[in-house]
Formats: C-alpha cells, sequence, structure tokens
C-alpha cells in the first residue's frame, strides 16, 4: 500500500485547463489519504516538470506517481520513465487520461467534465495505492528479421539490415522482385529509370550472404511475439530449376500455347503461362503460372530446365521482429466510372507501359495518339466514394508523364482535368514545364467532375471550368488517362496473419505520426513504404531506413525486455480444473504437481499478459501483475465514490 | 576559465538542434554512438517547439517536442552546445571530420542558473522579443521561452547596457561578464546536416504592406499568438488591440513566385494555414475566415481529410491571386485580387486582419562550412541529395548526411523520417569506418 | 437526445489498451461527444475481464456496464471473439439471478477508428439505462 503519493495535473497548455479545472481537481486529490503532494502544471512533460517529479520522489519520498494528463499512448513512456530514473519503480506509476477521454470529449459540459477528470484521477489514486514493483522479464531474441515484400522499399530495408549484420528473410509474393517500380521507366526527377534502381538494389542484396530472399513466397500464419516470431511461409514453385539454360527457356515461352492477360501491363497485352515480366526481370528466370498453366508438356519437349516435380513448400521461420513493406494497388475504376470501359479509356500505369511499348509513334487501338485527356484523382478525393484522401504522388506522375510523351512524341497535345496541381515542394518545377510545353490545364468543381462520353465514335470529355469563366467545355480525346490514385493492396492475408490495424484511410497505421512513426500496435512489426499511405519512392525510402532502425533496436542486442505483466497462480486456491490450459492462446500454462497437488503453472517467458485465462477460472486463482483483483476493484469503487 | 581549443571527439557531429537533428541524435545515441548536437540558438527544439498544434492531427506542439527534448537533454550519449556553430569542417583522408566549434558566451552560468526570472524582472532594457516573433518585448537579460532547453538565462550582449542589475538581482550569482568565446577542434567520424529553414522575408513583396501596415502579419505570429505559451492570452490585432472578426490568409507569400526568386512550392503553408484557420474558429467563434489560395497542396497522410474538415467548419476558401493590400483608416485592410473561382474578375474585400502564410527558404552559408571538400546544393539553395532515390540522406561528400527541412520543404512527420534514414546512413558510415581502422 | 444531466446513468467501459481504448481517444480527438458520466478502465484485452469486476461495478453503483471488445481485431488472436462472448454470457447469467437486468452489460466489437460507433454505443445505452430509471 502506498501512502506517499504524488499527483499531478496537467493543464496541457490549455489542452485541458480550457474545459476542466485543474486547480479543483488537484485540490480535491489533496484531501484524499495517502496523497503527499497534489499540484497543476502547464505541462506536466515540460522538462522542468520532468525535474519537479524526479526531485519529489528523491527528496519527499514519494512512493507513487499519478500524472492526468493527455493520452497514455503518447505519454506513459515519458512518465513511467521519469519515475524510474528517480529511482522508483515504473509500475508504481499511473497514468490518467483526462485529455482525450475528458476534456476534449466532454467540451461541450465544463462542470461535466471537471466532475469526471475528478473521478478518473481518484480512481488512479486508488490503483496506485495498490500497485506493486515489478521487474522486467528478459527473453532472448532472435537476431533476424523477416522484411515481407520486395519493392523498392522492401529491398532497401533489407540492405540496410543486412549491413548492419542482421540475417533477413526476405519475402517477396510475386515471382519477381521490384513492385511497383519495376513496372515505371523513366522516373520523376531523376535520370535513372525504375529498372535501374531495382537492379542496383537487387544486386546488392544478392551480395550481401546475410539475406535470403523467397520469391512466390507468403506468410500464411505467425505466431509468437515480439523477440521470437514464428512464420509458416508458403512458396509456390516456380517448375523451373534454378541452374537454368536461357535460349531454351527463350524457346519455351515461345512454344507454350497458353495465351492469358498479362497482370504486369495491366492487361493491356497477353503473356504466356510460362513467363518473364520483361526480359532484363530479377530473379533472371522465368516463372510457371500454374494456374493458368494446362501442363500440355509443350515447354518440356524444348527446354530441359523445366521440373513440374517440384512441390508446394512450407517453411517455418523463426525471426525477432517483422517489417512490413507490402505496398499498394493502384485504383481500379468502377465500371462506367469516367468512362471506364469504353476502349480509348486507360488507367495512368496503363498508359506508362503503354509509351514503354510504343516507339517513334504513339498508337494505342490500331489508332495514332494526339490528343490525351488526363482526368485527375479517380479514385482518391472521393465526393461520394469511400477514399477521401489524396494519392499525393499522381499530380506529379502525370505532369512528369505529359512530359515524357511530350518529349518522346513530338506532335501530341495534352489536357489535364484537375482538381488543383497538388506538385508539392520541388515538384512544382514539374508542373512549370509542363505549362510552358504548352499542356492545357482545367479544373472542375469539386463537387462536379468532367464527364466522359461517346458521341459518333468520338470520345468527348465535358468540364464545367472554373478556370475559363465557368464555361462549359468540351474536348475531344484520342485517349483518355485516368489517373488512377493508389489504393491498400487487395488482398488482406497479410493483415489479418500479423494483425496491423488500419487508419481511416485503410492503409497500415502508426502508432503515432510524429513519436511513433513506423511502429505498430503490435509490438515488433514495424512497417515502411507506401502500405503506410501513398509516399513517393524518396518517402518511401526515407520510411523504409527508419523502419530497418527500429527493426534492428528489437533485436540487436539479442535480448529483450519485456514487461512483467504476466499471469501468476495463486497456489493455495488452484484446484486443477484446466480451464486455463484451454484458455491460454500461446500454451504459456502447464500442469504441476506441488506438495502433492496439481496445480497451474505459467511459464513467464511464453505469457504475454493478454489475461484470457483470467475469467475462466471458476476459483479466482488468476491475476494479471498491473491488472490484480486488488487494483482493478478499488479503481471501480473511486469511479462511483 | 575554460582552456580554450580544446580537442573534442564524438562519433556524429550533428548541426541544428530542431525536431530532424534533435530526432538523428536520439536515434544514434541510443545504438551507442556519441553525439554532439552544435545549435546556433539558444534553445534547442527549432521552430517546431514554437508551434500552436500541428497539423493533420491538432496534437499540441509543445507536448511533442519537450518530451524529446528533455530525452535529448538527458541522454548519456548526447552533448549538446547551444549559441554554438561549426565551421571549417575538413573531411581526412581516412574518411572521419575535424572542424572547428565555436560557442558564443551566454554571460550566464549555465549550472548554477535556476531560471528563476529574476535577472529578467531586474533588467531595464527592453527589446523586441525574437522567439515571439517581435509581437512582444522582452529584457536583455531573458528566458528565452518557458519551454525552452536549456531552461536558463541568456544576456543579450548587443542590447544590454552592462547597468549590472541582473548582477545584483541572481540570487546564485551566476552572471558572469568576464565569459569569452570558447572554441573547440572537434574530431568526428560522420556529419549530419539539420539546419531547417528560415522564413521568407515578406518585406520584399511591398504590396502586401508587411512592416508598414500593422494589421499584416506572418503565419509565424499568428502561430505563436495560437500557442499555449502565447503572449497574449488570446488572438489581437496589433494596431488597436481588438480581437479580430474576418481574417484573411494569403497563401504562397514568397513561394510559386518566380519574381522573388522561390519557384518552388513550401510544401507545409497550406496545411498550416488550414490548421491555424481551424483552431481561430475555435478560439473566435464569431470570427470569418478566408484563404485567398492557388492550389491547396493537402496531399499528405490525412491532410484532404483535414481539409475538408476546416470546409465544413466553415472557413471559406477562395481561388485567387492578391495583388494588392491597401490599409484604411480604421486599420482594416481591403484586399484587390483576381477570382479565379468567380471567371478572374478583379474584386476587393475587406477584411480587420490579414496573415501572410509565408514560405520557408534554405538557411545560407552551410556549403560554406566544409573546407576542403564541395557540399553540392541543389538549384534553389537546400542541401542536395546525390542519390535520392535509394539513400535521400546522402550528400556529395561521403560521409556527410542531410535531415529534415535542410534538404527540401516538409512537414514534421516527413523530417522525422529523413532523420531516421539519415541516422541509419551515418550509423552505417561509422561502422564502416570502424571496421576499417581495425582492419588496418 | 435530451438526457437530463443530473440524472445521467453511470457506465463503465472497459476498454482495451491497442484496439478499442485508441478508438475512445480518437472520439476524444474529434470532439465526438458523449455523456459525460462514461468512465473507463484499460484492460489488454477484452476477454481477461473477469466476471466479478463486473457484478462488483453494479454492486458499487454503476448503472451499465459496456465492453468495448477487440473482435476479430484482438492482437493475442481471434478466440478472444467468442471468449469475450462467453464471458458476457457467464456473466448475465450471474446478473440474473441477483436480479439484475442482463441488458444492463453490453458488448460491441470497437475496432481502432470505430470512435462514432463508440460514441454512438454510449448514447443508445444511456438512453436505454435512462428508460430504465
Ligand atoms: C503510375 C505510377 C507512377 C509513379 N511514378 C513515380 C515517380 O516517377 N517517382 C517516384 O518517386 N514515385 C513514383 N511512383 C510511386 C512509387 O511507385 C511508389 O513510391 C513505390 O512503388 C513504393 O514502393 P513500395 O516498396 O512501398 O511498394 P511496392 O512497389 O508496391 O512493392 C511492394 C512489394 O510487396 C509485395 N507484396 C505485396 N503483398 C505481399 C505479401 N502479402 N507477401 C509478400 N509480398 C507482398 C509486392 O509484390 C511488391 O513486390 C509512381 C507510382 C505509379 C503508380
Ligand atoms: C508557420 C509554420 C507552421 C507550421 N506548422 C506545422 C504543422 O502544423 N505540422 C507540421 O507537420 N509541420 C509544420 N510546420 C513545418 C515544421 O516547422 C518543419 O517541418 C520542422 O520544423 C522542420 O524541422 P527541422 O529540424 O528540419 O528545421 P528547424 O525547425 O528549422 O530546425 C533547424 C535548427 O537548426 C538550427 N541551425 C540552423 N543553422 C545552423 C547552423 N549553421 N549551426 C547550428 N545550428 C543551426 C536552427 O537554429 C534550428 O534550431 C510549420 C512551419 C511553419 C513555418
Ligand atoms: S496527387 Fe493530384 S491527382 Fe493525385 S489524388 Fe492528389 S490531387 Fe488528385
Ligand atoms: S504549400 Fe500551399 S501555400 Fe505553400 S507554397 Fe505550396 S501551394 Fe503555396
Amino acid at each position: 500500500m502506498k501512502h506517499k503519493i504524488g499527483v499531478y495535473i496537467c493543464h496541457c497548455g490549455g489542452n485541458i485547463s480550457d474545459y476542466v479545472d485543474v486547480k479543483r481537481v488537484a485540490e480535491e486529490m489533496a484531501k484524499i489519504e495517502g496523497v503527499e503532494i497534489s499540484v497543476d502544471t502547464i505541462f506536466a512533460c515540460a522538462d522542468s516538470s520532468q525535474k519537479q517529479i524526479a526531485n519529489d520522489i528523491k527528496e519527499k519520498g514519494i512512493d507513487g506517481i499519478v500524472v492526468a494528463s493527455c493520452s497514455p499512448k503518447l505519454h506513459y513512456p515519458t512518465f513511467s520513465s521519469v519515475a524510474e530514473h528517480a529511482g522508483l519503480n515504473k509500475y508504481n506509476y499511473v497514468h490518467a487520461n483526462i485529455r482525450e477521454q475528458c476534456s476534449w470529449a466532454h467540451s461541450d459540459n465544463k462542470p461535466k467534465a471537471t466532475e469526471k477528470a475528478i473521478q478518473i484521477v481518484k480512481a488512479a489514486i486508488a490503483r496506485v495505492k495498490e500497485s506493486e514493483a515489478l521487474e522486467t522479464i528478459e527473453v532472448d531474441s532472435q537476431k533476424i528479421i523477416a522484411v515481407i515484400g520486395a519493392g523498392v522499399a522492401g529491398m532497401r530495408a533489407a540492405d540496410e539490415l543486412a549491413d548492419l549484420g542482421i540475417k533477413v528473410y526476405l519475402i517477396e509474393r510475386e515471382f519477381f522482385v521490384g513492385g511497383r517500380i519495376a513496372q515505371l521507366d523513366y522516373l520523376c526527377s531523376t535520370t535513372e529509370t525504375g529498372k535501374e534502381l531495382v537492379t542496383r538494389l537487387y544486386e546488392k542484396i544478392m551480395d550481401n550472404p546475410n539475406i535470403t530472399l523467397f520469391t512466390g513466397a507468403e506468410v500464411i500464419e505467425k505466431k509468437g511475439s515480439i523477440g521470437n516470431f514464428n512464420l509458416k511461409v508458403k512458396i509456390t514453385p516456380r517448375y523451373i530449376k534454378n541452374k537454368c539454360k536461357k535460349d531454351e527457356l527463350l524457346k519455351a515461352i515461345e512454344v507454350c500455347p497458353v495465351e492469358v492477360l498479362d497482370e504486369f501491363n495491366f492487361g493491356i497485352t497477353k503473356r504466356k503461362a510460362i513467363y518473364k515480366n520483361f526480359p532484363s526481370e530479377y530473379p533472371q528466370i522465368p516463372t510457371i503460372d500454374s494456374k493458368n498453366c494446362t501442363r500440355c508438356g509443350e515447354c518440356e519437349k524444348v527446354c530441359s530446365s523445366i521440373d513440374f516435380s517440384q512441390k508446394e513448400e512450407v517453411l517455418d521461420l523463426s525471426v525477432g521482429s517483422i517489417l512490413v513493406a507490402t505496398g499498394f494497388d493502384p485504383y481500379t475504376p468502377k465500371e462506367n466510372e469516367f468512362g471506364w470501359g469504353i476502349d480509348n479509356v486507360v488507367t495512368l500505369p496503363q498508359f506508362r507501359r503503354i509509351i514503354n511499348m510504343c516507339d517513334d509513334k504513339l498508337v494505342y487501338n490500331g489508332k495514332k495518339i494526339k490528343h490525351i485527356a488526363y482526368i485527375y484523382c479517380v479514385g482518391s478525393r472521393q465526393v461520394d466514394g469511400e477514399n477521401k484522401y489524396c494519392s499525393r504522388y499522381c499530380c506529379t506522375a502525370t505532369l512528369y508523364t505529359s512530359i515524357l510523351t511530350k518529349n518522346k512524341y513530338k506532335d501530341v497535345q495534352s489536357y489535364h482535368f484537375t482538381r488543383g496541381i497538388r506538385t508539392y515542394g520541388k515538384q512544382e518545377i514539374v508542373y512549370d514545364k509542363s505549362s510552358r510545353q504548352g499542356d492545357i490545364f482545367l479544373q472542375s468543381y469539386e463537387d462536379e467532375p468532367p464527364m466522359i462520353e461517346q458521341k459518333k465514335g468520338k470520345t468527348i470529355v465535358k468540364i464545367n471550368d472554373i478556370l475559363t469563366n465557368k464555361m462549359e467545355l468540351e474536348v475531344e480525346a484520342d485517349l483518355v488517362v485516368l489517373v488512377t490514385g493508389i489504393e491498400p493492396r487487395k488482398d488482406t492475408n497479410i493483415s489479418e496473419v500479423l494483425k496491423i490495424p488500419k487508419g481511416r484511410d485503410k492503409f497500415y497505421n502508426e502508432i503515432h505520426m510524429k513519436l511513433r512513426p513506423v511502429e505498430t500496435v503490435i509490438d515488433g512489426v514495424t512497417i515502411a513504404g507506401a502500405c503506410q499511405g501513398p509516399k513517393n519512392i524518396m518517402e518511401s525510402m526515407n520510411s523504409a531506413l527508419s523502419a530497418a532502425a527500429k527493426s534492428y533496436s528489437i533485436v540487436n542486442k539479442g535480448k529483450l525486455n519485456l514487461p512483467p505483466i504476466i499471469a501468476v497462480v495463486n497456489k493455495e486456491t488452484c484446484t486443477w480444473c484446466n480451464k486455463c490450459l484451454d484458455a491460454c492462446p500461446y500454451d504459456a500454462i502447464s500442469k504441476i504437481s506441488e506438495n502433492g497437488k496439481d496445480i497451474a503453472f505459467v511459464n513467464e517467458s511464453v505469457c504475454k499478459g493478454c489475461g484470457m485465462c483470467l475469467p475462466v477460472c471458476e476459483s479466482d486463482s488468476l491475476e494479471l501483475l498491473g491488472y490484480t483483483n486488488h487494483e482493478i476493484e478499488n479503481m471501480i469503487k473511486a469511479l462511483v465514490d | 576559465m575554460p582552456e580554450n581549443n580544446k580537442t573534442i571527439e564524438y562519433d556524429a557531429l550533428i548541426i541544428g538542434g530542431g525536431i530532424a537533428g534533435g530526432e538523428a541524435a536520439l536515434n544514434l545515441a541510443n545504438v551507442g554512438y556519441k553525439v554532439l548536437i552544435v545549435e546556433k540558438d539558444l534553445s534547442i527544439g527549432g521552430k517546431m517547439i514554437l508551434l500552436s498544434k500541428v497539423f493533420p492531427t491538432l496534437d499540441c506542439s509543445a507536448c511533442i517536442t519537450t518530451p524529446k527534448v528533455s530525452e535529448i537533454m538527458r541522454h548519456p550519449n548526447i552533448t549538446v552546445f547551444t549559441s554554438t556553430q561549426a565551421s571549417n569542417i575538413i573531411k581526412k583522408d581516412d574518411g572521419t571530420f575535424e572542424a572547428t566549434i565555436t560557442k558564443q558566451p551566454r554571460y550566464v552560468i549555465a549550472e548554477d542558473c535556476t531560471g528563476c526570472q529574476l535577472c529578467e524582472q531586474a533588467c531595464p532594457v527592453s527589446v523586441d522579443d525574437q522567439f515571439q516573433y517581435n509581437l512582444v518585448g522582452r529584457k536583455a537579460a531573458y528566458i528565452p521561452f518557458s519551454i525552452a532547453s536549456p531552461r536558463i538565462a541568456a544576456i543579450d550582449i548587443a542590447n544590454c547596457t552592462l547597468c549590472g542589475a541582473c548582477e545584483r538581482a541572481c540570487p546564485t550569482k551566476c552572471i558572469d561578464f568576464t565569459q569569452t568565446v570558447e572554441t573547440y577542434s572537434l574530431k568526428a567520424k560522420t556529419v549530419i546536416i539539420a539546419t531547417g529553414f528560415q522564413l521568407f522575408d515578406p518585406t520584399l513583396i511591398p504590396r502586401y504592406g508587411y512592416g508598414k501596415f500593422k494589421n499584416v502579419i506572418t503565419a509565424m505570429q499568428m502561430e505563436r499568438q495560437l500557442a499555449p505559451t502565447r503572449p497574449f492570452n488570446t488572438i489581437l490585432r496589433p494596431s488597436d488591440g481588438k480581437m479580430p472578426d474576418n481574417i484573411a490568409y494569403i497563401l504562397c507569400t514568397g513561394s510559386r513566385d518566380k519574381t522573388v526568386g522561390n519557384p518552388i512550392c513550401s510544401q507545409v503553408c497550406c496545411m498550416y494555414s488550414t490548421k491555424q484557420a481551424q483552431l481561430l474558429m475555435g478560439a473566435l467563434p464569431m470570427a470569418d475566415i478566408t484563404l485567398y489560395y492557388l492550389n491547396i497542396r493537402a496531399f499528405g497522410k490525412g491532410f484532404n481529410e483535414f481539409y475538408a474538415q476546416a470546409q465544413a467548419m466553415g472557413v471559406q476558401f477562395t481561388k485567387g491571386k492578391v495583388a494588392k493590400i491597401t490599409e484604411k483608416e480604421n486599420g482594416n485592410l481591403l484586399l484587390r485580387y483576381e477570382d479565379i473561382n468567380g471567371g478572374g474578375v478583379v474584386k476587393e474585400t475587406e477584411h480587420d486582419m490579414v496573415v501572410l502564410s509565408v514560405g520557408i527558404l534554405p538557411n545560407q552559408g552551410i556549403a560554406e562550412l566544409f573546407s576542403n571538400d564541395e557540399l553540392v546544393l541543389d538549384p534553389y539553395n537546400y542541401i542536395g541529395q546525390s542519390d535520392f532515390l535509394a539513400s535521400p540522406a546522402q550528400t556529395s561528400i561521403k560521409g556527410v548526411f542531410v535531415a529534415g527541412v535542410a534538404s527540401g520543404p516538409m512537414d514534421i512527420p516527413d523530417s522525422i523520417l529523413s532523420a531516421g534514414s539519415a541516422s541509419s546512413d551515418a550509423a552505417n558510415y561509422i561502422r564502416h569506418l570502424n571496421k576499417k581502422t581495425v582492419s588496418v | 437526445m435530451t438526457v437530463v444531466n443530473q440524472n445521467l446513468p453511470k457506465i463503465l467501459v472497459f476498454s482495451t489498451e491497442k484496439i478499442s481504448d485508441p478508438a475512445i481517444d480518437m472520439a476524444g480527438l474529434l470532439k465526438l461527444h458523449y455523456p459525460p458520466k462514461v468512465y473507463t478502465i484499460v484492460v489488454p484485452c477484452s476477454s481477461a475481464i473477469k466476471p466479478k469486476w463486473i457484478l462488483k461495478a453494479f454492486e458499487d453503483g454503476f448503472d451499465g456496464v459496456f465492453i468495448a471488445a477487440d473482435g476479430t481485431d484482438c492482437p493475442y488472436g481471434e478466440s478472444c471473439v467468442e471468449k469475450t462472448s462467453a464471458l458476457v454470457q457467464n456473466t448475465q447469467d450471474k446478473m440474473k439471478t441477483k436480479g439484475i437486468e442482463p441488458a444492463k452489460l453490453r458488448m460491441a466489437a470497437i475496432c481502432s477508428v470505430c470512435s462514432e460507433a463508440f460514441v454512438k454505443q454510449m448514447k443508445t445505452f444511456t438512453e436505454y439505462l435512462v428508460n430504465q430509471q
């Protein structure tokens, strides 16, 4: 029982004190038995306040601390480490959330907000009174990291980690690396092409013995937790021997009779069932697409490298941390959305493949293209749809595409149907350049997007234009390019396996944009690149390197200090009914015999502190440290007192 | 008296103690490297520590910055020198660096100052307070601002009259006018440049009347008025101290404007203006807020939603180019602008306060700090990124990295990620150096 | 909804550290208001709530208890859903024997961004409890 408690009520510079009478809260708390100090402070998190708390602990012998301030997600670590530095066990610190769950939530009712704050802090004091000093549990951690996704972000993170001396499993679901960048030729603001960048990264990865690359690989199960994750990875065979003969393989591709739409070219071309996406792709071995292959055996006849005996495998990998870099999907328009379905309406990624494939003349569907209409924000900034966010890359990518097109095919004219160009930062120069080459800009109203229709075999784009005196304008286009945005990957497999929470935009969510920008609430799992939200390459790299540094800091010591929040058994009352054994999702509980009696035993390095065993115990013999009956029941009482 | 030209040794030198420099320092220190931060100002924290709340989450900026700042100050692997600059940085053949570190005197014995502010009360000299962006005054003996780190006094010697009032008032006798410049020779294995930005000087656009019309202020001044450590307890217009009720923002002031030599977009002003508009709607519920813009750059995670939120709250967004501002006798301002949404006609509106959303510009003179190797700048004078696709922090000098706005305009989340990337690369560089020395 | 403040029923919410508590925080951040007599106790997982705590809450004077469950988002595994419902069922049985209306214990899955759903739950639950009074 603590009896010299220090209570600090934060104004949060007005965020709390504008709605809650913090002085009164502090006064009320001072009356409670066992409270030694109760004061208000403008910023509890400021250096001077932290020093004061530390001094109080050292000089006044404070044995329990409550700080009532913002959400514990923000500053629980701050104050618990203040306590620790000052020599108090950090579990004798309790955080009371009177900002997010009080002053802000009830900013419409100041008297009630103050009353609620009083109850919340009282409950925190009731809890700290019962709190016990707990010591962290040390466990060994695997010095291995799994990087999921071998796009630019994943490859760069893997390279960095391997350079740091960490063993890396790089797990790519496709048969080739590079992600979306491999599909891009020229990149904005640089002379390096997407392929060259991928090649550069791939060569570094192959050079580094610390990295094992798995292609055709998918994580299907995750067990364990930070420091010791066990992953099951399903490897789909390539059906091609590792040491293969290149010219024979080319022949094999030639003779394959099956043709399917080529996803790499976004369905504008076809490929065989045995294929490579493009000649210089990595790894430089084709693959057989088992879904479409008819097993006719034609390829086997001309190529000795084909091996249909290869089987699907499931590998067990143990890793200390998981870095997720699974990227994005380009938005696919809905039927009829901005004319989608008309044969000369394509998406921006498709158009990039078209330019890539046309040499000196820009031709699509056998027709020469002269007038191009770009429709912006398709699938982004939706007024009615769900995607409220801006896809960030597309204004710049489109303007850059238009410059590329003009440079390659002199006689094209581009019309941009925008919703306000967002070439932020230095990318403004791209906007300026495209204006100077004679591109025409039109802007629609937010709630009145341009319309695409067919009239007598011609494709017409209509717009009520902001920029030219609200005139209804019509442009006849040979090709309409829908500037499709970025969406979270459609397949949800990996998020289901790993349980990474998503934000309002459905991209993976970080814990805090500014404090912990690459960590997720799943301890040990970090995120990087465009799976976290739209990003260009540079931004993806910055997050990849940050995530690599974070994952590294988890595993590098080979040891981890885990919170001591684990279940404990009351040996006296336990009668071993084995209900807890079934309830524990981690197999942390087993039966032991002590003094001739069977009782439950909790393995502390396996227990994750979920508490699932607590409610099933009929004799109430299980307690979760930090959430004991005393603590919870005292809080409940204090909340209604 | 400290001995001059003492040699000091660290793994990393970080120039600039803003959020980017601070974050990079923490990352390196946490994996065991010794770091020296040199900060030219009296406090670390950069611009961020002075902001009100931050977009797009409306977190209170001080609440995020101050704990980071105190973690930096307390970290056993980090040393912070304030009022200090690095110069004459030389890259040695073995890949390490040498530099001269010059520390200006504070005229206060840092260890003894308790921050009691008695010197401030005693000092008779009053000058503009640069940390409040000249909205109010401060003394010549002063604590920079309430959440400064270190939170200790300094004497502004340029304005001090040497009257000695502070010396007499100080209970710990820590005022020391005999302090002189200290210099050190530094050896370090890597350098991170995190020198951030300066704000565009709006007097360069005389048509907006900044400096002439009292009720035309900059967004940074508004930021201070909205901050929890604000100078007044509310929003006031400077001419008569009245609460404004019709405020205009002029976006792209000094950005996207070749006539002032800055063709690029500043990347943060659309969003900070949108943020301030939302905060003003809260502080002055009756006020009308209009943003005059060219395009709204609401591109980042949560930004477009934040923009929509402002529109829903009733913030007026007018697509228009402001040509000229004139002042009326009552201090109100007439804006002449081309109404692009309204068909390009020229219109005039009246507001009682105008906020210029000034752009951001690189700090000058950074390349000159390097003596024997060339630090290449980009066309806009930001630090050039020699491999911006694969290693965005890499500069033209191997072993020298860049973090935060020093490499180009960006917001806080991006600055933090860029600092993560710089520290990752820097750590790798140090490790490779260490390996080499072992094998030699 | 118009509920007179004086007679507002007291609701105890059990939220979870990683999933539903962030959603409740976000409700505050977005200033989505809900009745001010809603108090939360945070636990690691919704399937860790002991029935006796809930009974104790009613005994001590709470009018309603709401479990903001992890649902399928639970970081400790999907069995959370079934275990949370089991403990709710178990508690409601016990409530019946004590003569407490079982509907005074409610549960709903609140994902980490479900702030609007949470606010709605609090409003309708309050309304329900007011009508019971
Ligand atoms: C048309 C277009 C033009 C662009 N132009 C530019 C430009 O000029 N400059 C620029 O900087 N940026 C540009 N971008 C943006 C750029 O594409 C992204 O920044 C970049 O691709 C993000 O990389 P990433 O590694 O995060 O994701 P991705 O490239 O999507 O890579 C993710 C990888 O993860 C793999 N993966 C997915 N799910 C799983 C799973 N469950 N298990 C295992 N692996 C999985 C994928 O197969 C893929 O290989 C453009 C984007 C588009 C669409
Ligand atoms: C009005 C305004 C409002 C803003 N609001 C937001 C917002 O709401 N959300 C958001 O995300 N972003 C916002 N920003 C952007 C944000 O301020 C920057 O992203 C961030 O401050 C960048 O941090 P930095 O460390 O790179 O630079 P800085 O903050 O500029 O720090 C650089 C540091 O280096 C020091 N320094 C400079 N030169 C030298 C030298 N030669 N030697 C030693 N030290 C040196 C400086 O004194 C300074 O302390 C806003 C910007 C402005 C102008
Ligand atoms: S970047 Fe441009 S095209 Fe893409 S969603 Fe944003 S505003 Fe629309
Ligand atoms: S961010 Fe907005 S206000 Fe700032 S320069 Fe860019 S477009 Fe102009």
